[in-house]
C-alpha cells in the first residue's frame, strides 16, 4: 500500500529503485569492570579493532575510482585520522588501564563525551562533525562484536538499489555509489553531513532525516525517493511514476546528467563525444555496466528469460526482471530485444516448433514472435508495464522487410491500450527500432527507417548472411573477417542512411567491444556502441587516444579498398604514431 | 618555544578537511604544536582537538611550537593558514 514519508533533502534529484536495509547490529556494551589480570588483552583487543578498522577504511579508498575518488578521499582520509588521534587513543588507553572499562565501553564514552562536546556548537557544520566521530567509533564497536560473530558487514552490492540507513559514513557511500546504488534515505544526520555534502558532489539522491525509515520500509520494497519536495513514497502508484518520468524527461532535457558517476565522458582525442552502451543478459552485467559508466544498455537479450527455465515465462515474471533491468540503470536507457529464437533453440524455450533443416535460414527473431502472437504479446506487455519505471526501447530482431516493423507497432498499440483500460500506465509511443542484420534490409535500409526509430547493427549475424559463412566453421576461419570489404561498406551504408534520416545507430556485435576494432568504426562513422560491459574500459581508453577527424578522412579509402589487408593497412595510417 | 598569534582565514573555518590538512602538516614534527583559542588549549596533530576547538572565520588563534624542530613546524603551520589551506577561497 502507497505510503508517504518526509525528510530533509540531502541531496537533489529523484530515484526509483528496491530499498535495501542496512542496520547496524546493536552493539551491547558490557558494563562489568575488567579483572586486572583481563587489561592487557583488552588493551590488544581494542588495538587490534583500530587496526582493522583503519584497514577496512584504507581498502575502501583503495578501491574508490574516477570522481569517487576525488569526491571522497579526503573524508576517507579524515576518518582515518580520527582512528590514529592521539588524543582519543590517550583517552581510551586510560579508561582502560586506569578505569578497568572494557574496548567497548570506552568507546561508547569516548564518543558520548565528543558527541556533547560538538553538539553544544552553535556552527550548524562543526556540529554535525559527530557523525563522523559516530560513524567511526560504529566501525570499530561493529569490529570488536564481529569477533564473536565473524559475519561480515553486509552493504547493498546489487544494483537498481536504494539504501536505506541509521546514517551512512561517507566512504561507504562512494564505495556503494559505485557499484550502481541510486539513492540514499538516512533516519537521522544532517545535510551538512559528509556524505550528504557526498552525495551533492556525486548526483546520488538523498533524503536524511526520515525517522520512521527503518520502521517502516522493508527489503526490496519499491520506493521513490524524491529529493526535490523531501518526500519518500513506499509502495509508488501510477501517478507518482509519471511524475518520476516528467522528472526524467525535464532532466534530460536540460541537459542534466542523470547520474554523474555513471557517465564518465568517452571522448576521442580531438573531443568528439562517442556513447558506450553495454550488452546485458544478467544482474551482474548491470552492476558492471553502471560501474564502468555506460550509458544505457544498448542490447539486452531477452531470450535468456526463456532459456533459464523450462516452460515459457509469465507475463509478470518477464515484468518482473525488466524492471529489475530498468531499475538497475537508474534512468539510463534500456533497449529491450524480443524474443531472437530460432528453430534449433525455441524447444528449449517451451515453444513448439517444425524441425527445420537450415534454422539459420528459417523461422527465427521477428519471425518466430509474429508466428505466435499470444507469447509475443504476453512479451510486449510486459514490455510495456516496465517502461512505466523509465526510459525503454523495444528492438525487433531479423527484420527483413518493413511490414515486419508495422505489425510490430500494430500489437504494442494493441497491447498498450489494453493495459490502460486495465488501469496501467503504460507510457505513449515507446520507440520501436530494427536490428540489422539481414542483408536485405541493410540494402533497403533508406525504407526500413521511415517505419523504425532507432537500429542496431547486430554485425555478428550480418557477417555471416553477407559472408555466407558459418563463424563457427573452423575450416572457413579465412572468411569470417570483420575487415571483408563487403560487410564494411554495409556497415558504412547504415551509418550514413540514419545519421541522414536523423535516427540513433548503434552498433552491438563482437566487434563493437573490440579496441583493435575501434579506429575502423570511428572511421565509418559510428558514434554509438553496445559491447559486454567488461569491455567498456578498454573501448574507451581506445577511443581517448584516437583522432576522429583524422579517422573520418579514411573512409572512402576504406570503401574503395579490396581486400581486408588493404583495410587494415589504411587504418593504420589514421592511428596515433605510438598505438 | 615559539608562539605566533594568527587569525582563521578561510572561509569555512577549521572544518574536518582543514583540519585534516593541519593535522597532516604537523604530524611529521619532532615538536608539539598546540592551538590556543579563549584560553582553551588543543593538539595540532590530534584532529579531534581541532575540530573541537570550533574555530571559525575571524577567530584569533594562538600557535605554540615547542621542540627541536619549532621554527620549521611554525613556518608550515603559518604558511598553511596564509594559503588558506589550498581551498581557493
Amino acid at each position: 500500500m502507497r505510503q508517504v514519508l518526509t525528510g530533509a533533502i540531502g541531496a537533489r534529484g529523484m530515484a526509483l529503485g528496491r530499498a535495501r536495509r542496512v542496520q547496524t547490529t546493536d552493539v551491547r556494551i558490557d558494563p562489568t569492570p575488567l579483572a586486572n589480570a583481563e587489561v592487557d588483552g583488552e588493551l590488544q583487543r581494542l588495538h587490534q579493532a583500530l587496526e582493522s578498522a583503519r584497514e577496512e577504511l584504507l581498502a575502501l579508498r583503495d578501491k574508490l575510482q574516477g570522481s569517487m575518488a576525488r569526491e571522497a578521499t579526503e573524508f576517507v582520509d579524515a576518518h582515518s585520522m580520527l582512528l590514529s588521534d592521539p588524543d582519543l587513543l590517550r583517552g581510551l588507553n586510560a579508561m582502560i588501564r586506569d578505569e578497568h572499562m572494557r574496548a567497548g565501553a570506552a568507546l561508547k564514552a569516548q564518543r558520548d563525551r565528543l558527541a556533547g562536546v560538538f553538539e553544544a556548537m552553535d556552527d550548524p557544520y562543526l556540529r554535525s562533525r559527530s557523525e563522523d566521530i559516530d560513524q567511526v567509533i560504529g566501525r570499530v564497536q561493529s569490529i570488536l562484536a564481529r569477533k564473536s560473530s565473524p559475519e561480515e558487514r553486509k552493504l547493498a552490492s546489487r544494483v537498481g538499489e536504494i539504501l536505506v540507513a541509521e546514517t551512512i559514513a561517507p566512504g561507504d557511500l562512494a564505495s556503494l555509489a559505485g557499484r550502481g546504488l541510486l539513492g540514499a534515505i538516512t533516519a537521522s544526520g544532517s545535510a551538512y553531513s559528509h556524505s550528504a555534502i557526498l552525495a551533492r558532489n556525486l548526483n546520488l539522491p538523498m533524503l536524511i532525516g526520515v525517522a520512521s525509515a527503518l520502521g517502516t520500509i522493508r527489503d526490496n520494497d519499491l520506493v521513490l525517493l524524491d529529493g526535490e519536495t523531501g518526500e519518500l513514497i513506499v509502495h509508488p502508484a501510477a501517478q507518482d511514476l509519471a511524475r518520476y518520468r516528467r522528472w526524467q524527461r525535464a532532466t534530460t532535457r536540460e541537459g542534466k546528467r542523470l547520474a554523474a558517476l555513471a557517465n564518465a565522458p568517452t571522448r576521442t582525442h580531438d573531443g568528439v563525444d562517442i556513447r558506450l552502451y553495454a550488452n546485458a543478459e544478467q544482474a551482474g552485467d548491470l552492476a558492471t555496466a553502471r560501474a564502468t559508466g555506460a550509458s544505457g544498455i544498448g542490447l539486452y537479450r531477452s531470450e535468456f528469460l526463456f532459456l533459464q527455465q523450462k516452460g515459457l515465462p509469465s507475463e509478470d515474471e518477464q515484468f518482473g526482471a525488466y524492471r529489475n533491468l530498468v531499475l538497475g540503470m537508474g534512468g539510463l536507457p534500456v533497449t529491450i530485444r524480443t524474443l531472437d529464437l530460432g528453430a534449433d533453440k525455441a524447444g528449449n524455450a517451451g515453444l513448439t516448433v517444425r524441425g527445420e533443416e537450415n534454422p539459420a535460414l528459417g523461422v527465427r527473431g521477428i519471425r518466430l514472435s509474429l508466428r505466435h502472437p499470444v507469447i509475443f504479446a504476453t512479451q510486449l506487455r510486459a514490455i510495456l508495464r516496465a517502461a512505466s519505471y523509465g526510459p525503454v526501447r523495444i528492438l525487433i530482431p531479423m527484420v527483413t522487410q518493413i511490414d515486419e516493423i508495422d505489425a510490430v507497432r500494430t500489437l504494442v498499440d494493441h497491447c498498450a491500450r489494453d493495459l490502460r483500460n486495465e488501469g496501467e500506465d503504460p507510457p505513449d509511443n515507446l520507440d520501436i527500432g530494427a536490428m540489422i542484420e539481414v542483408p536485405a534490409a541493410a540494402l533497403t535500409v533508406r525504407h526500413l527507417l521511415k517505419h523504425a526509430d532507432f537500429l542496431a547493427l547486430g554485425t555478428n549475424d550480418l557477417a555471416q548472411y553477407v559472408l555466407a559463412t558459418d563463424r563457427n566453421n573452423d575450416a572457413l576461419g579465412n572468411l569470417y573477417n570483420p575487415l571483408q570489404p563487403a560487410l564494411l561498406r554495409l556497415i558504412h551504408h547504415v551509418i550514413s542512411a540514419a545519421n541522414h534520416a536523423g535516427k540513433p545507430v548503434c552498433l552491438c556485435g563482437e566487434m563493437a567491444g573490440d579496441p583493435l576494432f575501434t579506429p575502423l568504426l570511428l572511421a565509418l562513422g559510428l558514434t554509438d556502441f553496445s559491447m559486454h560491459p567488461g569491455q567498456l574500459l578498454a573501448v574507451r581508453d581506445r577511443i581517448g587516444s584516437l583522432e576522429h577527424a583524422r579517422l573520418r578522412r579514411l573512409a572512402p579509402r576504406i570503401l574503395r579498398a579490396g581486400s581486408c589487408d588493404e583495410v587494415e593497412a589504411i587504418v593504420r595510417q589514421g592511428m596515433p604514431a605510438t598505438a | 618555544m615559539r608562539e605566533q598569534g594568527i587569525s582563521v582565514s578561510n572561509r569555512l573555518g577549521l572544518h574536518a578537511r582543514a583540519a585534516a590538512k593541519l593535522v597532516q602538516t604537523v604530524q611529521h614534527f619532532q615538536s608539539t604544536v598546540m592551538l590556543i583559542s579563549q584560553s582553551r588549549e588543543v593538539n595540532a596533530k590530534s584532529i579531534m582537538g581541532v575540530m573541537m576547538l570550533a574555530a571559525g572565520l575571524g577567530t584569533p588563534l594562538t600557535i605554540r611550537a615547542d621542540g627541536p624542530d619549532e621554527d620549521a613546524a611554525m613556518a608550515a603551520v603559518i604558511a598553511l593558514f596564509e594559503r588558506k589551506f589550498d581551498e581557493g577561497g
